[in-house]
């Protein structure tokens, strides 16, 4: 994988190399020729509250864009969630299913979710954010109305 | 949504049913059946886990031993023991009639039961935890999830708890955990001996009235309880129990959550022993055990009350080695979780 671009977000941390779906706050990353890496960025993971659990579609199974890959629990409230392209899983980020907090603390590294192959990647990946400046400003807005409403402390 | 909230009453049912009803509701409502507010008693006691958690964590053999069903909800939470002293409300939405935040949601999905107990005399408060108390005791336990597209929380008034065998359920390695999660378990849950009845209107009338929606008395329908049978045999069956796979547990230590900020942990490395229960990030008790701590013992267990999680190492290497030892027997629990 290409380094990591972050920069610096309101105090969350935003990394403008892959690509988002911009209402469940998951990234998609480009990891060779028709694969991916889907992870959920920082705001995605502090709106959730504190990631107790995760569970993911086994490697092998078709997953399908805008259906649950895996699920995730916080707050004792077990919720979908939501594949941004549609394929076949290829692996399962063990560490972060034994560790959540991987997520919380290394959202665009070691807290990966699960890797796939595209079955329409030209498809699935012109329907997400991929412009750095179209990224940046959906994010800063929703940390803007998350602040906003009091999700996210001021 | 439309405007009716359905309130269908089961009623005591069995263990089983008192599980895949409200479930048999939930995927109605997905597919767009209304609102529905259900309550549930089960006839018979057992043990409920919750849709992650791991079997390991429940006392298997005591259960059978007691005749004690364990059954997997779809929703999250740990494993509880219900009986027939807890009355279960399950309230229902369309996913897109509920806030995508899960806390929005959860907080929407509660404070109507809050209502609901002030209104028979509880002086309840949804805390910061978002768990329903009376003072800093939790008087409901509650779960929530997404199945398919409908949002569902469950809670319970608890008229009458067995703390005993809510505790004796839990598969726990050291009978110094057991005690501690017993006597935790006694401070921190209460039972709330409000009238059922009364309670059950007041939960009527506080979710119709949130929610904007007119109470209309309903039973599953015709498709509901097709769904029913399936989920029957779903529950019942082995691979439904064991869970979604994980991988093996990342710490050989044994936390238990009371409440939420309320915990117990224990944890052994060579022959050194600690058990340790967490009120809001201190220690609150600490027992411990290991070959040449001798004298220094109890000096060791007084020195850890009072002692924020992450400070148990340095308090424990003042005792030497059988100090650190201690340390990192205590290192296998995520402290940062407690």
């Amino acid at each position: 994988m290409a380094p990591t671009a972050i920069i610096d977000v309101q105090g969350f941390p935003l990394a403008l190399d892959r690509r988002y779906q911009a209402d469940t706050h998951m990234w998609v990353q480009l990891a060779g020729p028709g694969q991916a890496r889907i992870g959920m960025d920082p705001l995605g993971i502090e709106t959730s509250g504190t990631l107790a659990q995760l569970s993911f579609l086994a490697a092998g199974t078709e997953l399908a864009a805008g259906r649950p890959f895996g699920q995730l629990e916080a707050a004792k409230f077990v919720g979908p969630l939501v594949s941004p392209v549609s394929g076949t899983v290829l692996a399962v980020n063990d560490a972060v299913v034994a560790d959540p907090g991987l997520a919380e603390r290394d959202p665009y590294g070691a807290g990966w979710l699960v890797e796939v192959s595209l079955s329409d990647a030209d498809g699935d990946l012109a329907a997400l954010l991929g412009d750095a400046d179209e990224i940046t400003r959906w994010f800063a807005a929703r940390l803007a109305g998350y602040r906003l409403t009091g999700v996210i402390a001021q | 949504m439309g405007d009716v909230l359905r309130v269908i009453d089961f009623g005591p049912v069995s263990p089983l049913r008192s599980q895949t009803l409200w479930h048999a509701a939930a995927y109605g409502v997905s597919e767009g059946e209304p609102p529905t507010l259900s309550f549930t008693r089960p006839s018979a006691p057992y043990v409920c886990l919750g849709y992650h958690r791991s079997l390991a964590e429940v006392d298997q053999e005591y259960c059978h031993r007691e005749g004690l069903p364990i059954y997997r909800r779809m929703v999250g939470g740990g494993p509880v023991y219900l009986d027939d002293g807890q009355l279960f409300f399950q309230i229902c939405l369309p996913a897109r009639a509920a806030p995508a935040l899960r806390q929005e949601a959860l907080r929407m999905l509660l404070e109507p039961a809050v209502a609901a107990f002030q209104a028979v005399g509880v002086p309840a408060a949804l805390d910061a935890d978002l768990e329903i108390c009376d003072g800093d005791r939790k008087i409901c336990g509650h779960g929530a999830g997404q199945i398919e597209d409908a949002v569902v929380v469950c809670g319970n008034l608890i008229q009458r708890f067995d703390h005993e065998r809510a505790t004796r359920v839990l598969a726990l390695p050291d009978p110094g955990l057991r005690a501690e999660t017993l006597r935790l378990m006694r401070r921190y849950v209460a039972a709330t001996p409000a009238d059922p009845q009364e309670f059950q209107a007041a939960m009527i009338s506080a979710y119709a009235t949130a929610l904007g929606l007119r109470v209309a008395p309903g039973q599953l329908t015709g498709a509901e309880r097709a769904g029913l049978t399936d989920l029957d045999a779903q529950f019942s069956s082995v691979q439904w129990l064991a869970g979604p796979e994980q991988p093996p547990a990342r710490t050989p230590a044994r936390t238990v959550k009371v409440r939420a900020g309320v915990w117990t942990v224990g944890a052994a490395s060579g022959d050194a022993r600690i058990v340790v229960s967490v009120v809001r990030g201190t220690v609150d008790r600490a027992w411990l055990r290991a070959a040449g701590l001798n004298g220094m013992t109890q000096a060791a267990e007084s020195a850890l009350a009072g002692v924020p999680v992450a400070a148990v190492p340095d308090v424990l290497a003042r005792f030497g080695d059988p100090g650190r030892q201690l340390a990192a027997a205590f290192a296998g629990a995520d402290g940062t979780r407690l």
